[in-house]
């Protein structure tokens, strides 16, 4: 087979069962349908099954995960439309996601040292609550696994998207900007996608909040974290 | 159905101009920051100037906001690569994220809805 032809099969065949996916989810919205969730594993179950190798797949889905970074540049237009309601909350934003990233890279150490994680499992998960191309610099700044890394940033979005909007009624959370930036400081892009289910306002709080918590973790990768790793594993 | 298609494809096109203007900036500058977050200034700012208008790219940016997940689907996929987390350790790394991500949102939440309110009682006494 060519390649032409793989890419082809594969685009088609990953689309249709997202939309599937999709479908399921919104007839039945429990967890465990969540689309990031049911759609890899049926994926992986096709896979498994007709005896292919993951990176096979890989390449024949090479141009869905190239959009990651179309859609990325994409974020500029929530963030344009709403300049004006972003700069009026811009001490909320910044406060905000200050204490995110800090509780974030926090809880990941002092959960990594509870249960005993060693070396390179606990260097490489503590970015892991940006979005994939930043986890990936901060995570080869401060020594980690760059790979492992992507793997702990979409087992955070899947947890993330799931969990977000049990955190949202659990701590009562009214405003958009409350809303918007817990789910994309706590989930990157994909909890940015469910904010975007909540409104447009959330949608563009959650943006803003993502971008904020990579730009802020990729400063603390540089000064914080190398010497709150000296302090604990030495 | 066609001219949909064709405004689609278009303005993917310029969105992807930009992306690839972002990726070639960071590389020659060797910038600590992914071409696709240059792609996003260079857009934004563009935008502000008024060398782009929203309705080049509106319905293109749309729809890769709105299909967000599918393109996380394939790198989903490739934990298939990491059989060995999935094990007793993997299980309990699932957990300390499941828990840490928790923590993070209720902060972050907690946080940013008390200095909202803050601010708006600050707003109606003034």
């Amino acid at each position: 087979m060519t390649t032409a032809l793989i890419i082809l099969i594969g685009t088609i065949v990953t689309y249709v069962i997202y939309r599937a996916s999709k479908v399921v989810y919104k007839k039945w919205p429990m967890p465990f349908f969540h689309p990031l969730l049911l759609c890899p594993l049926i994926l992986i179950g096709i896979i498994q099954l007709s005896h292919l190798q993951p990176s096979d797949y890989a390449l024949s889905s090479s141009l869905w995960t190239h959009m990651l970074g179309p859609a990325t540049v994409a974020f500029a237009i929530p963030i344009y439309k709403h300049a004006p309601l972003l700069r009026k909350n811009i001490m909320i934003i910044l406060t905000s996601i200050a204490a995110g990233t800090l509780v974030a890279i926090g809880s990941s150490l002092l959960l990594s040292l509870v249960m005993r994680f060693n070396g390179d499992l606990l260097i490489s998960i503590l970015p892991r609550s940006i979005t994939t191309p930043i986890a990936i610099e901060v995570s080869k700044t401060i020594g980690g696994l760059p790979t492992l890394t992507t793997v702990f940033v979409i087992v955070t979005g899947v947890t993330g998207g799931i969990i977000g909007p049990y955190v949202i009624r659990l701590m009562a959370l009214k405003s958009p900007v409350a809303r918007g930036l817990a789910l994309g400081m706590g989930a990157h892009g994909v909890g940015t996608n469910k904010a975007m289910e909540y409104g447009e306002q959330e949608g563009t709080f959650s943006t803003i909040g993502m971008i904020m918590a990579a730009a802020m973790t990729l400063i603390w990768g540089g000064l914080l974290i190398p010497s709150l790793l000296n302090i604990t594993i030495l | 159905m066609v001219r949909k298609t064709i405004t689609m494809l278009s303005q993917l096109a310029i969105i992807h101009v930009f992306y690839f203007a972002g990726v070639g900036l960071a590389h020659i500058l060797s910038l600590p920051v992914p071409g696709s977050i240059v792609g996003l200034v260079l857009l934004l700012l563009s935008l502000f100037a008024g060398i782009v208008k929203l309705e080049w790219i509106e319905k293109a940016g749309g729809w890769l906001l709105a299909e967000l997940l599918l393109f996380f689907v394939p790198s989903a996929v490739g934990i298939l690569n990491y059989k060995e987390i999935l094990n007793w350790q993997g299980l309990e790394t699932v957990l300390l994220i499941l828990i840490s991500t928790f923590i993070v949102m209720a902060a972050t939440g907690f946080t940013a809805e008390k200095l909202y309110r803050r601010k708006r009682k600050g707003g109606h006494t003034q």
